[in-house]
């Protein structure tokens, strides 16, 4: 007879996690208002969608689609690089391994999550009351939203330095500034270029849809159109953006590939 | 002394990456027609916004208001992950290489980038016309749109697991499906269900944009409230959003270490 190893009692993660998972998911789907009859009573509709959304007005499209994409990849450009420049020092002060000081450590970590927990088309909309509708409040908006993020991604990474050089430049007669200079940031710099790339093509995805608020870019021709129903204009424009998004990411890894 | 360099190709690339981006800053300004006098303005009405916004609405009509939307949201975004770790679960074992067959890995994983493409704002507006306002249509946008993240992440998970335990249940005798409910779901089952908690942070916030399009959620209420220039509101739903957002957050997180890192053994 063999003895097998007898299996663990599950946790209270598991005996009351799941059970409230599958309430919660119930109940949400009923305050959503699922009904099944009304899908199927409305599917009949989709005539509407469909008809013009599978006959692209290609002409129109190009005529009229060049001048906002292009402000829609300014938009990310410009943002991705002022919002990750800006990232750069908050991203220091905001990790454990090279701020020293416990309370402006947690100034700087929870002004951080606090700008990432607001929405990047929270921001397109409250930058659009303040500095007035256009291009610039796009800029606004997604350079807090590259802040947050590189904010959080490089100082996780910072939190997981290998101190030793650090020490090393302190056991020179280095300051605290100077040995976060001269070792903290060499250390992080190749992760600081990788997620920079990575923020520009999500920054360029989301560029794509600020102009639903006012806030410039090819998402402006998108809210006109949209408003009308033509959606005969808005396909080819959105395959044209998958066009364009798709090719830079294949630039941006390229270059990721060179870099690291 | 002499301190070694870097070497030339690199610096090469180091200089002309630099130069790329303040070539690239500039020329987007120019293009966007920023000027530094708008800039150095920029704070200033910023400042106004925000004083606008003070004091807050906390009137109960207020809340009346924006408390069931703040929750609509909440529950578009659970309602949408379900969806996409539903659907998503099968097809990532579809995409993964390592399980199904070269040929249809390939198109289940194009497939998936094809829905990933498409952003859930304007998967939205589509739904919209057939499906109606409302938040069942922002759900909608927010599964599928899960569907082809969760399943692309899924499917790596599937390729990354240790090939052991399948072998040792084929030795044994184990049929194809023996090897996948035995091998494969118990090894990744932690790392997925912890993408799907993930997810659903990433769609809390997608959720609370939805709204902007009429599909459902607290978008739509401060879009409202900004239209009509009534920033006391706009605040109040701006700062319920934050708590919505950083409650949710932090449950999601503590449960996620719970799963990856285990149990805490006190010593």
């Amino acid at each position: 007879m063999i003895n097998i190893p007898k299996k663990p009692a599950p946790t209270y993660l598991i005996t009351l996690g799941i059970p409230a998972a599958l309430l919660f998911t119930i109940f949400s789907f009923r305050r959503i208002g699922f009904n099944l009859q009304d899908f199927r009573d409305n599917l009949a509709n989709r005539a509407i969608v469909t008809d013009p959304l599978f006959n692209p007005k290609w002409q129109w499209a190009w005529e009229n689609t060049a001048d906002a994409l292009l402000e829609t990849v300014q938009i990310a450009i410009l943002a991705s690089i002022v919002g990750c420049a800006v990232a750069l020092p908050l991203a220091f002060y905001a990790s454990r391994a090279t701020n020293l000081n416990k309370y402006s450590y947690f100034l700087y970590k929870s002004f951080l999550n606090l700008v990432r927990t607001i929405p990047d088309l929270f921001w397109a909309m409250l930058f659009t009351v303040a500095v007035g509708i256009g291009p610039f409040a796009g800029v606004l908006a997604l350079i807090m939203f590259s802040l947050a993020i590189m904010g959080k991604l490089l100082s996780e990474t910072i939190d997981s330095i290998d101190p030793g050089p650090m020490e090393a430049a302190k056991a020179t007669g280095s300051s605290h500034n100077q040995s976060v200079f001269t070792s903290a940031l060499p250390q992080v710099l190749p992760n600081y270029t990788a997620y920079f790339l990575y923020i520009f093509e999500l920054c360029i995805r989301a560029s794509v849809i600020l102009g639903l608020v006012g806030a410039g870019g090819v998402g402006r021709i998108i809210e006109t159109q949209r408003i009308f129903l033509r959606f005969d204009r808005i396909s080819p424009i959105i395959v044209i953006i998958l066009v364009v998004v798709i090719l830079i990411e294949q630039f941006s890894v390229w270059i990721r590939r060179r870099i690291i | 002394m002499k301190i070694p360099q870097q070497p030339l190709s690199q610096r090469i690339l180091k200089y002309s990456l630099t130069t790329l981006i303040i070539i690239g800053s500039l020329w987007s300004a120019a293009g966007l027609e920023i000027t530094l006098e708008r800039i150095l303005d920029a704070p200033r009405q910023i400042g106004i916004l925000v004083g606008a916004m003070f004091p807050l609405d906390l009137s109960q009509e207020a809340f009346d208001r924006i408390i069931p939307k703040v929750f609509e949201s909440l529950f578009i975004a659970w309602a949408g992950t379900v969806i996409g770790a539903i659907f998503s679960f099968p097809v990532s074992f579809l995409a993964a290489q390592n399980v199904a067959l070269g040929m249809i890995s390939r198109v289940t994983k194009q497939v998936l980038n094809a829905i990933r493409a498409f952003p859930e704002l304007i998967l939205a507006f589509v739904f919209l016309p057939i499906t109606g306002l409302g938040p069942f249509t922002g759900t909608l946008a927010v599964g599928i749109h899960s569907i082809g993240t969760l399943g692309k992440l899924s499917s790596e998970v599937i390729e990354g697991i240790d090939e052991g335990p399948l072998e040792a249940i084929k030795s044994s005798g184990g049929s194809k499906l023996n090897e996948l409910s035995f091998g494969v779901i118990p090894q990744v089952m932690p790392t997925i269900t912890s993408y799907w908690l993930y997810r659903f942070e990433i769609n809390l916030r997608a959720s609370a944009v939805l709204g902007v399009v009429g599909a459902g959620g607290v978008g739509q209420e401060l879009i409202n409230q900004l239209r009509f220039r009534d920033f006391p509101r706009a605040g109040t739903v701006l700062i319920c959003t934050i708590i919505l957002v950083l409650t949710a957050d932090t449950i999601s997180a503590a449960i996620r270490n719970r799963i990856i890192k285990g149990k805490v053994v006190k010593s």
